[in-house]
């Protein structure tokens, strides 16, 4: 042991630490200029700063599949058409197009006139570095990269066998300089598509993020790095982009447009709340600055929108709920978060399902027709014994909308008046028929259940085999296979090697068609038919109804469809999730991320003192 | 010369380890890594298109050739484009300033404080100071990490507690601004280090202390400074030069990647995390090779560093 001279040692060894210390603020200091942002330091500027659970992988329109990449790339590029930023439920309107399309009266020809004087963002892939003005020629080189292997599109089967010519041009090469025989620009400003059969969600489909139009000299200079850097037309423009967020900042350029809140939908009952009346009038953006932060970690999320000058909108994480919510029907906050905060309540569009996978002789379709309807027989067991009253209060607060079929309620077509008996549990019902047609724990078959690896999937897991087991199944014949990444799962859904399929799906567009057809039968896997189900008359009404404009007619078509679907036990469906969104009082928003997709963010407005006004 | 020609010999002998390093960490990417093939395709895909993008991806490869280009890949340092079409080595360029500048004073705290508290514990040994320090130690090794993080943000950050600091973001435009991102990260940082690295300080020097030649030095009556310089500390250098060392690859490359995601910093442990969520093989054969490469350099430059402070040491 040293002797009691040591703390005077401990004082020496103070010098050379301190000499040590000096260093590394030194080596600080040094280190500050590399990573410095100069677009940080700029003074008075409205920023909006919002969080999100996950960053994009890419900012290319050609890739932009997941709704983090739409956040950016409907605000950095236009797309011919939009969603009215109230009207629920959704409605179309036109964005850089000048109205809605003529239709032919076959249905086969739609043209498009696009608005004049439109410019792309000044960029050094431009002449002279100047935005040039976007032309009809921009949308068909878009559609194009659709259909060009090399980009490794992912928005192709939106236009896939409608539009005319783009597999030729596709198996001819995708040779730019060729032309397509289904898209033409009759001039500067006008288009015209042509279709091999009617598809009345056309549309639509231009209101997507895939049909951005993208100048092809960004394409040519950037290549691959229109990914982190899109050259667009639209609201913001990029300033940064990394893994923790993303900066975006006005289009100096971005036509003057008034915002006319009767044509956006707006309700005063149900929004006023917000304070877009205060929009009325002016040209989006109204901010000079969009921050996308991306969390993962909802305590970071939440910790940095309560501090009051970071995050300003965020979505209330599940474990906050008792301690900010008073009431959940309706969703009202607790007075000392209703001083600080608006609430808005949105429903998914789309829904959480289990479907069965019927190529499996276990539960699906059978060589032995006997076996066969005992296998039906026992779908419609486990659906009975499925209990989504506890998911619901479980994992989506008691606030999500459970349904019978596939037809959301997000859907125009959406029947409220449809049987409840599918999305009731019903044990003694499920014991009865599972004991009428012959099974018992020793002949049930081993249901695999597949799930990615984590917490909340193993509990999902849990869950489920609980409710088996109160119908009869015996412990191990319900089982979990995990899978390490969504990757990988999707390799397993995709090639047909699961019995239970348990997936999300979000509306592309509006429209019940886009959930109808993850069960028609030529869809099947590798396609979204997970269910590998392949019902005749479903088929038929499914092709009969795709060809039809809106109407009730076609909607009586899609009611036949849900029932033959639920008649038949094909999958447990289904629930819409609902979604809380907390915003400072100071902004002025309602904001969504279901179809409207990131269109709403030019109309947030930041407001330098707290706005007037209460929670829903 | 001489040492010049041990690093090249020892450079060289490194080689094997690079591609055994590589190989094993290609083959798990390879046959356990996130197959992208589904999540590039778009919805109702035909089996043509699943081939073609498998063949993009180079999954329709055999494996050798794979590995081979990979090889080809570390010689040109040229990794190709993550998979948000930005260039790998620009996407390195930009994080691994970002990691360095957030880890660097937590890193170098935490074993100046070690130190200092190894060296009082050491002092105090087996008496109540001594028992603190270690008691916290063991406490800062046995608290997880992210609990860790989580407690300080809220404390430090939030609105709950003190409100010192920012929750998140990063801006290293000026000291003040990167002094007030960088505190709780490196406070939490430090907190979790020092368990480790005080342990680790107080045996070595405990060890040290306990020696003849220490005992011999006391006996002649010199002065307790020059015994901790001289025959202490300076003794004590080489266990303490291997452990900074060998975290050094850590710091560089590998990034802190809860406390860049927790505090959403754009670094890269969170761009390495990011890429192996998605599948982002260009991004993770990058880090890999890296990060096998510096540990190489380590080796060498920590071998010669033991001949700095030791003549006694050969490099042989």
């Amino acid at each position: 042991m040293l002797n009691s001279a040591y703390p005077g040692i401990l004082r020496e060894l103070g010098r050379p630490i301190l000499t040590f210390l000096a260093l590394l603020v030194g080596l600080t200091l040094g280190g500050c200029d590399s990573p410095a942002d100069p677009e940080m330091t700029r003074p008075a500027l409205k920023t909006f700063h919002f969080s999100m659970d996950q960053a994009p992988t890419t900012l290319d329109p050609v890739q932009g599949a997941n709704i983090y990449a739409n956040f950016v790339i409907v605000n950095a590029y236009d797309t011919l058409y939009s969603y009215q930023y109230l009207a629920r439920p959704y409605l179309l309107k036109p964005n850089l197009a000048v109205d809605f399309p003529t239709i032919s009266p076959d249905g086969l020809t739609y043209t498009f006139r696009l608005k004049k004087g439109v410019r792309y963002i000044d960029d050094p892939c431009f002449p002279g570095g100047r935005g040039r003005e976007v032309v009809a020629e921009d949308f068909i080189y878009s559609i194009k990269r659709q259909f060009d292997p090399k980009n490794q599109p992912q928005g192709a089967w939106l236009w896939q066998g409608r539009i005319a010519g783009l597999e030729e041009w596709k198996a001819a090469g995708s040779d730019y300089s060729r032309p397509v025989s289904g898209l033409h620009a009759l001039d500067a400003h006008t288009l015209e598509v042509r279709l091999t059969r009617p598809y009345p969600q056309l549309t639509a489909t231009l209101a997507q993020g895939y049909s951005a139009l993208v100048p092809h000299e960004a394409v040519e200079k950037y290549g691959k790095g229109l990914g982190v850097r899109p050259v667009g037309s639209g609201p913001f423009k990029l300033v940064s982009y990394d893994t923790a967020r993303v900066l975006m900042e006005r289009n100096p350029h971005y036509r003057q447009e008034p915002v006319d809140l009767a044509a956006e939908g707006y309700n005063p009952a149900t929004e006023k709340f917000s304070g877009v009346e205060a929009l009325q009038g002016r040209s989006p953006p109204f901010v000079d600055r969009l921050e996308f932060n991306f969390i993962n970690e909802s305590s970071a999320s939440w910790n940095s929108f309560t501090k009051g000058d970071e995050v300003q909108l965020t979505v209330l994480p599940i474990e906050q709920v008792d301690r900010v919510l008073a009431t959940k029907r309706p969703v009202t906050l607790r007075p000392e978060y209703a001083e600080k905060y608006n609430v808005y309540a949105g429903l998914e569009a789309g829904f959480v399902s289990t479907a069965f996978n019927m190529d499996f002789p276990e539960l699906g379709y059978n060589p032995d027709p006997e076996r066969e309807r005992r296998n039906k027989a026992l779908r419609c067991a486990i659906i009975k014994g499925y209990d989504w009253e506890a998911r619901n209060i479980s994992w989506y607060f008691g606030l999500g909308e459970y349904f019978p079929g596939i037809i959301v309620p997000a859907s125009p077509e959406f029947d409220p008046q449809l049987s409840r008996a599918s999305v009731t549990r019903d044990v003694p019902g499920a014991r009865k028929l599972l004991k009428d047609n012959g099974w018992t724990p020793d002949n049930l078959p081993t249901i695999t259940y597949g799930t990615t690896a984590g917490t909340t999937e193993r509990l999902f897991f849990e869950q489920f085999r609980a409710w088996m087991r109160d119908i009869g199944f015996p412990r191990g014949k319900v089982v979990q296979k995990a899978f390490a990444n969504f990757g990988d799962i999707s390799r397993a859904w995709k090639r047909s090697e699961l019995p239970l399929v348990a997936k999300g799906w979000g509306l592309d567009y509006p429209d019940a068609e886009n959930t109808l057809q993850l069960f028609y039968g030529p869809n099947a896997s590798p396609g979204s038919n997970d269910a590998n189900w392949k019902n005749p008359e479903y088929d038929r009404l499914y092709e009969q109804s795709s060809v039809m404009q809106p109407s009730p007619a076609r909607t009586e078509l899609y009611h036949r469809m849900n029932q033959l679907l639920i008649d038949d036990c094909v999958a447990i469906t289904g629930i819409a999730r609902t979604r809380i969104y907390l915003w400072h009082k100071n902004v002025i928003a309602v904001p969504d991320r279901e179809i409207l997709g990131g269109f709403w963010l030019k109309y947030v407005d930041v407001l330098p003192e707290p706005a007037a006004g209460g929670g829903v | 010369m001489e040492i010049l020609q041990y690093a090249l010999r020892k450079l060289l002998a490194g080689l094997p380890l690079i591609l055994g390093v590589t190989l094993v960490s290609f083959a798990l990417m390879v046959y356990f890594g996130p197959d992208l093939t589904y999540q590039l395709l778009g919805k109702n895909p035909t089996p043509e298109q699943i081939l073609e993008v498998r063949h993009q991806l180079g999954y329709d490869q055999p494996f050798l050739q794979r590995y081979m280009q990979f090889l080809g890949e570390i010689v040109t340092l040229d990794f190709g484009d993550a998979s948000t079409g930005e260039p790998v080595t620009t996407l390195l360029a930009k994080t691994i300033p970002v990691s360095l500048i957030l880890i660097l004073p937590g890193f170098i705290l935490g074993h100046v404080v070690g130190l200092l508290l190894a060296l009082a514990a050491a002092y105090w040994r087996g008496r109540w100071p001594d028992k603190l320090i270690m008691a916290v130690a063991v406490i800062g090794m046995s608290v997880s990490f992210l609990i860790v993080i989580i407690g300080f943000q809220i404390v430090l950050s939030s609105s709950d507690g003190l409100d010192l600091f920012p929750v998140r973001g990063w801006n290293a435009s000026s000291l003040g601004s990167y002094l007030s991102y960088v505190t709780v990260p490196t406070l939490a940082t430090m907190f979790v280090a020092l368990g480790y690295d005080t342990r680790f300080y107080r045996s070595v020097v405990v060890e040290e202390m306990s020696r003849d030649h220490v005992r011999t030095a006391r006996a002649f009556g010199l002065p307790e400074s020059r015994i901790l310089f001289r025959n202490i500390l300076k003794n004590c250098l080489i266990p303490f030069i291997t452990r900074v060392m060998f975290s050094i690859p850590q710091v560089a490359i590998g990034g802190a990647l809860l406390i860049e995601s927790y505090f959403g910093i754009p670094g890269i442990g969170k761009a390495t995390y990011e890429a192996i969520v998605t599948g982002d093989q260009p991004v993770l054969k990058a880090v890999v090779s890296l990060t096998a490469i510096l540990f190489v350099l380590v080796v060498v430059l920590n071998d010669i560093l033991y001949r700095v402070v030791d003549p006694r040491v050969t490099l042989k």
